[in-house]
């Protein structure tokens, strides 16, 4: 700064201090920009991330470079190159879920895939299946134990039910939320936009499924088990301190794929399809087998059922 | 009542029987055989026949001698037959003619990659629900062709019931909570008092 210039000569003097002030000002801010002060990250993505709009108001070009932000930021945090997409629902699809539980064994092989299919922290307590264990005969949920750790499953006189998000019709969750991050997509599934969640978990008091899962810490997840097919919806990686949810393997279901639940269950119990299509698996389950939901009396309408064979 | 007017009586009154087919037998008698469900979607079911360890049987059995008789099997078929209640014989299912196929209740042989047929034989609404997607696993894809797994997959056709096996790690339990196990909810006092009075 020339401080002798200012002194001697009037206004116009101080109209160059100012344009010197700026000049500082700007190459500060270069500097600073330049510096990886900014987790990792540079500040226009992070300028980018804080005025990022709702989902479903962002034109596809910011959908695009939010899905590129969603990329580096992984590069940065887990040192993986993931592939997030957008993939759009399908027409004339309406997702469906069905499960068997006289042929559930409860070996928690469903869990541990969800947990590997969505990057889901290994450390952390979130899982968005829980495998209920209860006794034979009874179906009360509050004496049903999902710790169960014994040697061999079946345990003799048990029986087992899996419960995770049942992607209501009509989601008491959605209408909890009060800044509209949560919302149910043209094919039935219920989803987060994980950067418009506040955190509030009013829907994880409003699921009577507990199906809702608050993430307490940022996931930690090993380099080479990270899934990198991922969605912006779905099992991308999400920053901490919000809630988390089943979303049907959005990235797989949209594409023709099985969920990875339904995948990893060796036991076919576990049967996913389109309702809209008559000829369905899913269909023939609720026309020929004696199926029922989870709390009916609440009037969520999920979409998902129960049956014995 | 004749021949025809029985068939057609059975054929109204059951669906599985509705699907299958008069024949004629060299014998002159008519029998029923299956020829699919009606409205059955197409499957592909996943071929098994080069995961059997001994297939072909023929390359040991074309040079040994047919033996009908029920008896103790030595090595390599030393098996214990745990699927019928002791009512099911080698020859059950096995061709004994023709030894690289299976057979059906009415004698027809039937290829090891569709051994559905000779289990759907006995169990036939599991054989139809697996057909329609109820019972059974597919795979890959949810959308487009059905591919799905045989019964003997799953099911060792020796021994058909799943065995138990060690479930993976249970959940963790949140942080700052405590794991007891046997907590019964209901047994807070107003309860015990309510089974109390209930018991006077």
């Amino acid at each position: 700064m020339s401080s002798d210039d200012t002194a001697g000569k009037g206004g116009g003097s101080f109209d160059k201090a100012r344009r010197n002030f700026l000049r500082g000002l700007g190459i500060g801010t270069v500097a600073a920009v330049a510096q990886p002060a900014w987790g990792g990250q540079t500040f226009q993505d992070v300028f980018a991330d804080f005025f990022q709009k709702d989902y479903r108001r962002m034109a596809p070009e910011e959908i695009e470079a939010a899905l590129e932000r969603i990329e580096r930021k992984a590069q940065a945090r887990y040192d993986v190159e993931i592939d997030c997409q957008n993939t759009p629902p399908q027409p004339g699809v309406v997702y469906g879920y069905a499960i068997n539980i006289s042929r559930c064994k409860g070996y928690r092989d469903c869990v541990h895939a969800c947990v590997k299919e969505n990057n889901l922290g290994r450390d952390s307590q979130v899982q968005y299946i829980r495998v209920l264990q209860m006794d034979q005969g009874d179906f009360n949920l509050e004496h049903s134990d999902h710790y169960y750790e014994p040697e061999t499953v079946p345990v003799e006189g048990k029986h087992y039910l899996p419960v995770q998000c049942m992607q209501c019709d009509d989601p008491p969750c959605v209408k909890a939320c009060p800044v509209q991050a949560t919302w149910m997509e043209p094919d039935g599934i219920v989803v987060i936009d994980y950067d418009w969640c506040i955190g509030c978990r009013y829907c994880m008091a409003a699921c009577p499924y507990w199906a809702r899962h608050f993430n307490w810490t940022t996931p930690e997840i090993p380099a080479e088990e990270m899934n990198t097919d991922t969605h912006y919806l779905g099992n991308r990686p999400r920053p901490r301190g919000v809630v988390e949810k089943c979303h049907f393997c959005i990235h797989r279901t949209r594409k023709g794929r099985q969920p990875a639940c339904m995948e990893a269950c060796p036991t076919g119990s576990r049967i996913f399809g389109n309702l809209l299509d008559p000829d369905s698996e899913i269909r023939y389950v609720l026309s020929n087998k004696q199926v029922f939901r989870l709390k009916e009396d609440l009037g969520t309408e999920p979409k998902f059922w129960y049956f014995s064979d | 009542m004749n021949t025809r007017a029985y068939l057609f009586a059975v054929a109204l009154s059951c669906p599985f029987i509705s699907t299958a087919v008069a024949q004629e037998s060299p014998g002159g008698q008519q029998e029923l055989r299956f020829e699919g469900y009606p409205d059955a979607p197409e499957i592909e079911v996943i071929p098994r026949k080069d995961d059997l360890f001994f297939y072909p049987c023929t390359q040991c059995h074309s040079f040994l001698e047919p033996n009908a008789d029920i008896r103790e099997l030595a090595a390599p078929h030393d098996i214990n037959i745990d699927h019928g209640r002791g009512r099911i014989w080698c020859l059950s299912c096995h061709n004994l003619d023709h030894r690289d196929t299976l057979r059906t209740l009415l004698d027809e042989p039937v290829d090891f990659d569709a051994a559905h047929l000779v289990c759907g034989g006995c169990h036939a609404n599991r054989h139809k629900d697996w057909y329609f997607g109820a019972h059974g696993k597919r795979v890959v894809n949810w959308q487009g062709e059905r591919t799905v797994y045989n019964c003997t997959h799953c099911h060792d056709p020796h021994s058909p019931a799943i065995k138990p096996r060690a479930p993976k790690p249970s959940p963790p339990v949140r942080a700052g909570l405590q794991l007891e196990s046997g907590v019964e909810h209901e047994k807070s006092s107003v309860w015990e008092s309510q089974e109390e009075q209930e018991e006077q």
